[in-house]
């Protein structure tokens, strides 16, 4: 790896984890709430 | 200057490391099917492709996350440099493995006849304007587009035919095509499963991953910081008989220190040839020989014996206090620079 192949590396590697570490608790925040429990029959 | 040139170059070392390799993709996906099916046994021809698509898709995003560990763990520390070593194998394995996941998800909609909808979905979905809801195969897509490109031209003869520094630009594509696999999982599994299981493996995976590229990069950054002008190597003996430690200078630039007997040199540790990792390789018959092609340089001056012109940048050694050090700033290439430090 050539300096100009690192000093890219270094630039583009944080933004881009920071873009996917968003989106990730973005996706995380926003899904959807567990189904809820279907009422059983009550007992007689 | 090469030892020889062979187009695919085995070796045993090679041999075992794709058969370990192998090993282990069908160790993995025999266990998670076998307990998939255990867990949840598969009703009917669907809920078995369905299985399957897990089990490769899980599959090939740890390959992907453990090929993206390599690299900084190695800089970490020497005992994963057999990792390095024939890791775009590992990468060609990594797309294979993501291929038959890709064929799989077709594979689940032809058998239920439903293969136009698997082309709405890509072309014509509304969930393109949306977060939750995108959709996901066209980033699963995209990733394994970005696998094929790598594995394509992962043959040397690549690496010539577009130049070392193309090569590896397109290679970086890796971490971009990482990124849109974890948002492909985050999307797609994370939101139909609700277990907690997913996201601590998918959030880990990516944290991994990220923080070993941060430490790799602070241990250099500290390395480079600890003396302003000559880098510390450490002890003669410290240095593996007829192999380098790896040092870098605070510009970035990476300096192979060799010692062969009582004599210790550095060179760059960017071959001449296509950049290989010189650092990685060791003395054969004397001169410091490249683990990509074989090209070999004098240590003494860094010059290719003779019909060869090859040269390469040398640096200042010297012995303080029983301590090798290097001088950062690099010497014309040919420049005589290697020390005798007397009886090793």
């Amino acid at each position: 790896m050539t300096r100009g192949h690192r000093t890219f590396h270094r630039l583009v590697w944080p933004v881009l984890a920071l873009i996917v570490a968003l989106g990730f608790t973005m996706a995380l925040v926003k899904r959807p709430p567990p189904e809820p429990p279907t009422q059983s029959e009550p007992a007689k | 200057m090469s030892a020889g040139f062979s187009a695919v170059q085995w070796n045993r070392r090679k041999l075992i490391y794709d058969g370990i390799l192998i090993a282990g993709v069908v160790l993995f996906i025999g266990t998670f099917m076998t307990l998939g099916a255990l867990r949840n046994p598969p009703a009917d021809m669907p809920a078995w492709i369905n299985l399957r698509i897990k089990a490769f898709g899980t599959c090939a995003f740890v390959m992907l996350t453990i090929v993206l560990t390599i690299g900084p763990l190695a800089r970490l520390s020497p005992r994963f440099l057999p990792l390095l070593y024939n890791r775009r194998h590992f990468g060609v394995l990594t797309f294979l493995v993501a291929l038959v996941h890709a064929y799989s998800v077709v594979d689940w909609f032809a058998v239920q006849g439903a293969t136009a909808d698997l082309m709405n979905e890509m072309v014509a979905s509304p969930g393109y304007g949306k977060f939750i809801g995108f959709p996901i195969k066209a980033l699963g897509l995209f990733g394994l587009t970005v696998l094929f490109l790598l594995a394509a031209t992962s043959h040397d003869f690549w690496l010539a035919f577009l130049t070392p520094r193309i090569w590896k630009t397109l290679h970086m594509a890796l971490y971009v095509a990482y990124g849109v696999l974890v948002m492909h999982v985050a999307l797609g599994l994370m939101q139909e499963n609700r277990r907690i299981f997913i996201p601590i493996f998918l959030g880990g995976s990516f944290a991994l991953v990220a923080l070993l590229h941060i430490a790799a990069a602070w241990r250099e950054r500290e390395a480079a910081q600890e003396h302003d002008r000559w880098l510390v190597v450490g002890a003669p003996d410290s240095i593996p008989e007829k192999t380098a430690r790896i040092v870098t200078a605070p510009d970035g630039e990476r300096i192979a220190v060799f010692r062969d007997g009582n004599q210790i040199g550095a060179l760059t540790n960017l071959c001449a040839h296509q950049n290989g990792p010189l650092g990685e390789g060791c003395i054969v018959n004397g001169l410091v020989t490249c683990p990509w092609h074989g090209y070999q340089y004098r240590l003494e001056d860094g010059c290719a014996p003779p019909p060869f012109t090859e040269k390469l940048a040398t640096y200042r050694v010297r012995l303080r206090d029983g301590v090798i050090e290097v001088d950062p700033n690099a010497l014309p290439p040919g420049t005589k620079a290697a020390i005798h430090i007397g009886p090793a």
